[in-house]
């Protein structure tokens, strides 16, 4: 175990460093060596520095033709159609805004209330429902979210554990986020959102790249990956990360010991044998301890993808994939182990010339096992749970192009509550290719976890039957490109909720108290985004979301404070991300925060802060200084840990 | 930089980098890496700039002598002033070139290259079918663009702009496509 190494302090560091002077400098010598000598093997097309027009038009058009290009941005027209509350992260987004984790990336979706609440985990979640702390995270259990396909919430609480989700941000194509129940397309769990992490293809990221950054609060950071091609139809990648996180403070100043060490590899492929059929297999490894020395994370997954294309308007998606997660927090008494095998088939296909079907199934396996201490426990221990999901909608052209239609529902069976039918419908009205007017009605159903159904302990249980969370989803939007430069997105939605998960005062023998479904509310909100390129070398993104969520007790015995275990959110937060292309090499970006202040059993001040990165660009090497949350010297986001004010040095190297 | 290099537990992850970092120093020929490359739409415009080089309009295109070319974007601009960029200064024939925009196929004038920023291949065979001005080179990224009575075409296989080209749409035009041109592109007609 080399835990007291990952302890040491920037300072101790050194010390360690100087122990080995004569190794030291030969491997640093040869390093930078071997760096000198690989640079000027390799000659055109840096990336970050563009080719002037001039450049190219020297080229013959054989030689245009043999160039490497990259898309800059993917079917942003697409989106535009798009008749829900959509917001897209991109790559240069994510890498130019100082994240280095995914849940730091999540917070560049305005859409989203994301709150970090300690060295390793956050409260994430769309149009509110951000639960109280338990055991180091949050209940938060209304979202849906996915990495390249694979579902990524357990089952245990219907939520999250973000610190184990990891994905190399350099290789993140981008993130799309759906607030609201997201239509018919997504699988189960989707109630206030859905959260699509994608990757880049191995196509599209061949080559060496390493990265390295150190700092204050994010100890450090190595990156390490290599893609290439094997024929003309077949590319891999494969990558190495290692992270290591310094731990916040308590609110006495006091440091925590939610230090965090992740550990994580993994590789994808990519096989193109006809231009109408795609094979993706991927997977990961990874391995880490946080808190004390004694525990142990990590999991393993793998995921294999064909996608078969009949017509531009008809093809069929087949996915199948396998997960193991392994959790063993003995400090928090958690421990658990989920193996997962998913199954999903999705096809697509038009009828006649104005109705565009889309249909799918997917099945799910989730052997969980938690280990029961006198203090919590399950009942059973280890459960094998089945969900069955399937979905069909019909996108209706009333007018082509300018009406369209969306009528679809979901149907999933589960082991809790059995069938669950959600149904919605959309219209989008696109008076022309600038504007799109949408409205949407839909019904979302929250199926019961295993904490909610299941939990056993001497303070908490559950009642017999908890029964499924119920919202209907009203939502209308507006999306606007007025110019080419800028794009602008506003939604506003009311969300009526049914039997929402409650304390109750149990009236029978037991444990003191029970969850049962017996707070009922709405919520209600305003979400606006916007896009704006001031200059071709000055960008800002941003967004204002507005929220307030009401619920209330439906029975006498209901715990006043179950309503702030449920929602504990900002009423106001407004995001400003700015990217600025300087002179010779030169990035300036920053990305300011404003979060309102969150009700909350330990209440959570409103903060501003800010974010700021400067970066040189030269040839294959990007170097950046990194200051986080620089206003204040901590501040408190979610419970009781207070993150500090930290900065630090990236290195990125690209072969 | 220095100092994370020297934190002991990366020494043997730079021992693992230094090897790697080795290999690739002996083993990379030059410039064969696949690269982050070039972005997709400035190759793209300055394949349109060529093409107004290499096509050649037929009599009674232009006004008089000295009326500009005019390259038509019709939908979304995708070159991001690069086009005008690489247009800029430059001179066909003796004749300026300006870029145009038009959001809706009512909208085309009299262009001489109109790009049609549409990737469904069902309303770019619409708006073919609407244009109804003869004589204008229309290229398009749509899939199957020549097949479907556009062209030129481009395809992106492998990261690359590749070309495929309709002479017979376009010598039913009045236009004439440089055989130079041709010999690089697929032909699909």
């Amino acid at each position: 175990m080399k835990s007291k190494g990952y302890n040491l302090t920037n300072r101790n560091m050194a010390v360690t460093a100087a122990a080995s002077p004569p190794l030291r400098s030969l491997h640093r010598w040869l390093f930078f060596v071997l760096i000198l000598i690989t640079l000027p093997r390799l000659t055109y097309a840096q990336p970050g520095k563009r080719l002037s027009p001039e450049d190219l038009k020297k080229l013959s058009v054989e030689e245009l033709m043999n160039l490497e290009v990259t898309s800059v941005s993917k079917a942003p027209e697409k989106l535009s159609e798009v008749a829900s509350a959509v917001q897209v992260v991109t790559n240069e987004d994510v890498v130019r805004s100082t994240a280095t984790r995914l849940p730091e990336a999540l917070r560049l979706a305005t859409n989203l209330q994301v709150a970090q609440s300690n060295a390793h985990d956050w409260a994430v979640t769309a149009r509110g429902f951000n639960g109280a702390p338990l055991s180091s995270n949050t209940l938060a259990n209304k979202l849906l979210v996915m990495i390249d396909g694979r579902t990524i919430y357990t089952p245990l609480f219907g939520g999250v554990f973000w610190g184990v989700q990891n994905v190399m941000l350099e290789d993140l194509d981008r993130i799309e986020v759906v607030s609201g129940p997201g239509g018919t397309l997504w699988g189960a769990n989707a109630v206030n959102g859905v959260i699509n992490i994608m990757s880049k293809s191995a196509r599209e990221t061949q080559g060496l790249l390493f990265s390295e950054s150190i700092g204050t609060f994010l100890q450090d950071q190595i990156s390490l990956r290599y893609g290439a091609q094997v024929d003309s139809k077949l590319f891999f990648r494969v990558y190495g990360q290692r992270i290591d996180h310094n731990p916040t403070r308590r609110l006495n100043g006091d440091e925590s010991n939610d230090e965090w060490h992740m550990t994580q590899g993994g590789f994808r492929m990519d096989y193109y044998p006809t231009s109408k059929n795609t094979f993706t297999l991927q997977g990961d490894i990874y391995g880490g301890k946080t808190d004390s020395a004694v525990s142990d994370l990590n999991g393993q997954n793998v995921l294999a993808r064909w996608t078969h294309l009949f017509t531009d308007q008809s093809d069929i998606t087949l996915q199948v994939y396998y997960d193991r997660t392994y959790r063993n927090q003995e400090a928090s008494g958690l421990f658990d182990v989920l193996n997962t095998y998913d199954a999903d088939f999705q096809h697509h296909f038009p009828v006649r010339k104005r109705h565009k079907v889309l249909w799918g199934i997917g099945y799910r396996i989730m052997d969980d096992n938690f280990r029961s201490t006198p203090g919590l426990s399950f009942s059973p221990s280890r459960r094998t749970l089945d969900l069955f999901n399937g979905f069909i909608q019909d996108q209706i052209s009333l007018i082509p192009r300018q009406l369209e239609l969306t009528l679809g529902t979901k149907l999933i069976h589960n082991d809790y509550t059995g069938f669950e039918w959600q149904p919605s419908a959309r219209i989008a009205w696109l008076p022309n290719q600038r504007n799109t007017l949408w409205a949407a009605v839909s019904r979302a159903v929250k199926t019961p976890s295993r904490l909610d159904a299941e939990i056993i302990s001497p303070v908490l249980g559950s009642v017999q039957d908890f029964r499924s969370e119920k919202v209907t989803a009203y939502e209308l939007g507006y999306r606007m490109t007025p110019t080419n430069k800028v794009s602008l997105s506003l939604a506003v939605f009311h969300n009526n909720y049914d039997h929402v998960r409650s304390i109750d005062t149990n009236l029978n023998s037991g444990p003191f108290f029970v969850f049962d479904n017996n707070l009922d509310g709405s919520s209600s909100g305003i979400e606006f985004s916007a896009n704006v390129f001031l200059r071709n070398w000055w960008r800002i993104r941003g967004g204002y979301t507005f929220l307030r969520t009401k619920l209330s007790p439906s029975a006498p015995q209901v715990l006043p404070a179950s309503v702030l275990v449920e929602a504990q959110d900002p009423r106001n937060q407004i995001l400003l991300q700015s990217n600025m292309d300087l002179p010779k090499g030169f990035q300036l970006d920053l990305v300011g925060r404003y979060v309102d202040l969150v009700p909350s059993t330990i209440a959570v001040a409103s903060f501003i802060t800010l974010n700021a990165r400067i970066a040189w660009v030269y040839k294959r090497f990007t170097f950046s200084i990194n200051g986080r949350n620089l206003l204040q010297e901590r501040h408190t986001e979610f419970g009781n840990r207070q993150i500090p004010r930290s900065i630090y040095q990236k290195i990125t190297l690209r072969l | 930089m220095i100092a994370v290099l020297t934190y002991k537990p990366y020494i043997r992850l730079r021992k693992i980098i230094v090897v790697m970092l080795a290999a690739i120093a002996i083993a990379l020929p030059q410039s064969s890496f696949a690269q982050t490359g070039v972005p997709e739409s400035h190759v793209k415009a300055v394949f349109l700039f060529n093409f107004t080089q290499f096509t050649e309009w037929p009599e009674g295109s232009f006004a008089d002598g000295n009326a500009p070319l005019v390259i038509g974007i019709l939908g979304n601009d995708p070159f991001d002033r690069y086009l005008e960029e690489t247009v800029k200064d430059e001179r066909v024939q003796g004749r300026h070139i300006v870029i145009q925009h038009y959001k809706s196929i009512d909208e085309v004038k009299s262009c001489h290259l109109l790009y049609i920023s549409e990737k469904d291949p069902d309303k770019v065979s619409e708006i073919i079918g609407a244009l109804k001005k003869p004589r204008m080179l229309t290229v398009s990224d749509c899939r199957n663009f020549t097949k479907i009575g556009g062209m030129i075409g481009f395809i992106k296989r492998n990261n690359k702009i590749k070309l495929q080209a309709n002479p017979t749409a376009a010598r039913s035009a009045g236009l004439t496509i440089s055989s130079k041109l041709l010999r690089v592109s697929e032909i699909t007609d």
